[in-house]
């Protein structure tokens, strides 16, 4: 991926690839025992100091303004070693672009340039939903001083860690929905344990419950959609650009395994049969990069009509991530299956990515359904 | 119409009819109280999976999350106390006597809700199917006894099988493979026995069995030639258990290291060695690989039936969702998309059965069950009195004619088209059954969406079991050269399988 960008990014491809090596992969099997296990705060505030948290951030927000290819390439590099980092950094991102979209830089700014520590750096949010398609379960009510929420929302991703949390909530008289901000340490908010999920266990999420908890609205009321719909796809670049990096991953880790392991008297790469293997793992690997790289201009170009095309490259992408990483355990055989090397958690990882933040059905009907409408097949 | 001489030619051409129309022929030949038993098998399966496997399988994948070592006995006892390890134990070895093919349909129902606890069960007859395999009477007896004492006592005797090694995973599936393996389990032999050094890796349930039927060679340098099938017991001086592998699912059940540091082994707890088979009427190398075929046609068709389990588990997940969940004003169940993704998943629970049912009767016709399902042998083993085994089978199985007839008819007079079948029919099982695992798997998480990859939603642990499901007992890859060797390789002596060039 690194080769077909910009080279003045290759400094920083190199310090997150750096910073992986260094910090992810060595404790990849430790760190994935959360919740069972402690977290490691001190690789997140490695990372911080590093800026991966406010890479797409202005710097008068706190942040590093290094724009959309710089932020893919960081979660290509980190997701090769370990995604879990990548997702949380790429779910701090989404919540910071959603509220710029949302015209909210000095709400954000309160945020991001005064945190003196990481979690009150850090915006929770539903990363992986698309409000849109579920069923609104948080209402907000005004009140002389604002507004407030009740309800609950289910996969808050970083709830239990972040000082704050952009919510989706229906408004009596207005359509669709508004983004709200609160405080997840005030006391009207209950958070559940971390829920327990397939993969990215580092990338926690906690179910919460509100109750006429204070709330600020973000943007204008029942806009939630419109600014979703500019923010989503950058984030999905994002989302590809963790999924490449876990396929490279897997990649490197079954040619590393298949040229050492032997089998039938001779190591297993020379066996044709994996060959064929490895060789859809490469073919996959190289056009996911292809692809990430080539979104990332278009979207940084602004190209005309840039959206709809990232969005089909990074579903194919997170499509393709699946059977490549359950092909990387194969390889390994017995041991792929095991802790010990990485390609277990890069299966669990990119099934739970694929599934909430790419191919499920329901996101690519609308997808479908979004040029029946331009075609007057659908009613607008 | 056609003359009796050109039927059985135009029959035996390729594909032949034996392999077409198995189910065919077996519907006409298996005893109607096979399937009476299987009734009798399926039911108290949902029983033991309502009370005991359902209720904790939530718990213990999260325990076994937070500490990967931990064992779980309570379940193994109340197993044990249900008579499920003597259930499939023949009753003139003094098991319940139920006929092996019904095991399939009985992991299936457990798998359905969870696969790792239904494999404390199942991997415990994978060891029985292999000392069973070497068709050693005076051994069977003995350890049968011990299996049946433990369900009487309460303290569960278990046995799990010693195969795969650290260097030598694929390569102890296959004689043609192993002969070129970097093998390192030695049986040396010794006055009054054998002296077992080496490791063995990844054997289920290691670390809960009493007895281990290990796979060792007294010539590492041949081993094609020179297996040795050793009993070696918990608790021998010399026999150490390593570390337990941390994996991705299938978690509550134990994968092992073993390890032997001249460990001694007397001869009473040899199941066969190359002295023994030199007496058959193959060479020791055939008669190895018709032992692997034996044990692995069994194997392969118990594990296509955990992934139809994890196939059956994670659709009946996505349906209770669709069924609960509502999405654009409707029922998910009620979209379409949503009816053919559903619908798929029911096919992949299906087709997978049907492979596993034919891999079974192919077992019934040609295999390990053929003479256990001859009508006069399975009704007279099911109905001989308790006092006639006592009295008159079980001391006959200590006279070495009991071994030497069982070797006749199991070894002998089986002939290579006959395993060829049962080896064929139990790779397709395998390598079907577990394609549908995973592909079920998948598909709930599509169709569950963010829901699906929760824990307490209780869909992505089918994902993560059935992974493993295609890797063990031979790769999906090796089994589907071991379809290509049996099913097509007759027909085409020019096909030379694990021999490629480069």
């Amino acid at each position: 991926m690194i080769g077909l960008l910009d080279e003045n990014l290759k400094p920083v491809a190199d310090m997150a690839a750096g910073f992986a090596a260094k910090e992810l992969a060595p404790r990849r099997e430790e760190s994935d025992k959360f919740p069972f296990g402690p977290y490691y705060d001190d690789v997140l505030n490695k990372a911080h100091e590093l800026g991966f948290f406010g890479v797409t951030l202005p710097e008068e927000l706190g942040g590093i303004n290094m724009g959309l290819s710089a932020l893919c390439v960081i979660l290509n590099q980190l997701g090769s070693a370990d995604a879990s980092l990548a997702a949380v950094i790429l779910a701090n991102s989404y919540a910071q672009e959603l509220m710029l979209a949302a015209g909210a830089g000095d709400a954000l700014g309160s945020i991001t340039g005064k945190a003196g520590k990481l979690t009150d750096f850090l915006i929770a949010s539903p990363l992986f939903a698309n409000p849109a398609e579920e069923n609104l379960t948080l209402t907000a009510t005004a009140t002389k001083k604002g507004y407030v929420l009740r309800g609950t929302y289910d996969f808050l991703v970083l709830g239990a860690m972040a000082g704050h949390a952009l919510v989706p909530a229906a408004m009596e008289g207005k359509p669709g929905y508004s983004l709200f901000l609160l405080h997840l340490d005030d006391s009207a908010v209950t958070l559940s344990n971390t829920v327990f999920t397939i993969g990215l266990h580092t990338c926690p999420a906690v179910d919460i419950t509100l109750k006429d908890t204070k709330a600020v609205l973000i943007g204008e009321a029942g806009q939630g959609a419109r600014y979703f719909d500019t923010v989503a796809p950058r984030i999905s670049i994002a989302a590809a650009a963790i999924a490449a990096g876990i396929m490279r991953g897997s990649l490197s880790e079954a040619l590393n395994y298949s040229a050492t392991r032997v089998q039938g008297g001779k190591v297993i790469a020379r066996w044709s049969e994996l060959q064929t293997i490895l060789a859809g793992m490469s073919i996959q690997t190289q056009c996911a990069e292809l692809l990430v790289s080539r979104i990332c201009g278009l979207a940084e170009e602004a190209s005309s009509g840039w959206e709809e095309y990232t969005e089909a490259a990074s579903l194919s992408i997170l499509d393709m991530a699946c059977p490549l990483t359950t092909d990387g355990i194969q390889v390994l055989g017995g041991y792929g299956y095991m802790k010990d090397y990485g390609q277990e958690k890069r299966f669990r990882d990119a099934h739970q990515i694929k599934t909430v933040l790419g191919g499920a059905p329901m996101k690519k009907l609308r997808l479908i359904r979004g040029t029946l409408k331009k075609n007057g097949v659908l009613a607008s | 119409m056609i003359s009796q001489r050109k039927t059985h030619i135009y029959l035996e051409r390729q594909p032949r009819f034996n392999d077409m129309m198995l189910s065919l022929k077996a519907t006409a030949r298996v005893p109607k109280g096979m399937i009476r038993e299987t009734e009798e098998v399926v039911a108290l399966a949902r029983k033991f999976t309502d009370e005991v496997v359902r209720p904790n399988v939530s718990n213990l994948d999260l325990t076994m999350h937070s500490d990967p070592e931990y064992l779980d006995w309570e379940y193994v006892k109340k197993a044990n106390d249900m008579g499920l390890y003597t259930l499939f134990i023949p009753r003139a070895l003094g098991g319940k006597g139920y006929n092996i093919s019904s095991m399939a349909y009985f992991l299936e129902e457990i798998g359905s809700a969870c696969v790792a606890m239904s494999n404390l069960v199942g991997v415990h007859y994978l060891g029985v199917d292999t000392l069973g395999a070497t068709w050693n009477a005076r051994l069977l007896k003995r350890i049968f006894h011990d299996v049946r004492e433990g369900e009487r006592t309460g303290n569960p005797c278990l046995l799990s099988l010693a195969t795969t090694e650290p260097n030598a995973g694929t390569d102890v599936e296959e004689v043609d493979l192993v002969e070129r393996g970097k093998i390192g389990c030695r049986a040396e032999r010794v006055k009054g026995g054998y002296k077992l050094n080496g490791m063995k890796c990844f054997i289920s349930n290691g670390h809960l069995s009493t007895w281990h039927i290990v796979i060792a060679y007294a010539d590492t340098k041949k081993p094609a030639e020179s297996v040795v099938v050793l009993a070696v017991k918990t608790g021998t001086p010399g026999f150490s258990f390593g570390r337990m592998e941390h994996k991705m699912g299938q978690k509550a059940c134990p994968a092992s290291e073993l390890i032997f540091e001249d460990c001694f082994v007397p001869d009473n707890q040899v199941g066969i060695d190359p002295e023994q088979m030199r007496k058959l009427s193959r060479s020791p190398r055939e008669t190895y690989q018709q032992m692997i075929d034996y044990v692995v046609s069994t194997s392969r068709a118990c594990v296509s039936a955990f992934g139809v389990s994890v196939a059956r588990g994670a659709f009946e997940q996505a349906l209770r969702f669709a069924t609960e969940t509502m999405v654009d004003g409707q029922l998910l169940i009620n979209h379409e998309w949503a009816q053919v993704h559903l619908a798929e998943m029911y096919r992949n629970v299906l087709v997978g059965r049907l492979a596993y049912e034919q891999a079974n009767y192919a077992n019934d016709l040609y295999g390990f069950y053929k003479w256990f399902t001859w009508k006069p042998a399975f009704y007279f083993l099911k109905y001989v009195p308790e006092a006639i085994i006592d009295k008159v089978i079980a001391p006959m199985l200590d006279h070495p004619l009991a071994t030497w007839l069982l070797r006749k008819l199991q070894f002998d007079l089986q002939t290579d088209a006959e395993f060829h079948c049962t080896s064929g029919w139990a790779s397709l099982a395998k390598v079907t059954g577990t394609d549908a695992g995973l592909a079920n798997g998948r598909l709930a998480l599509e169709l569950m969406g963010k829901a699906g990859v929760r824990h307490d939603q209780r869909a992505e642990k089918f994902l993560r079991d059935s992974k493993l499901l295609q890797i063990y007992e031979g790769t999906n890859q090796l089994n589907r050269i071991n379809m290509l060797k049996c099913f097509i390789g007759s027909a085409h002596p020019e096909i030379r399988v694990f021999d490629e060039e480069g």
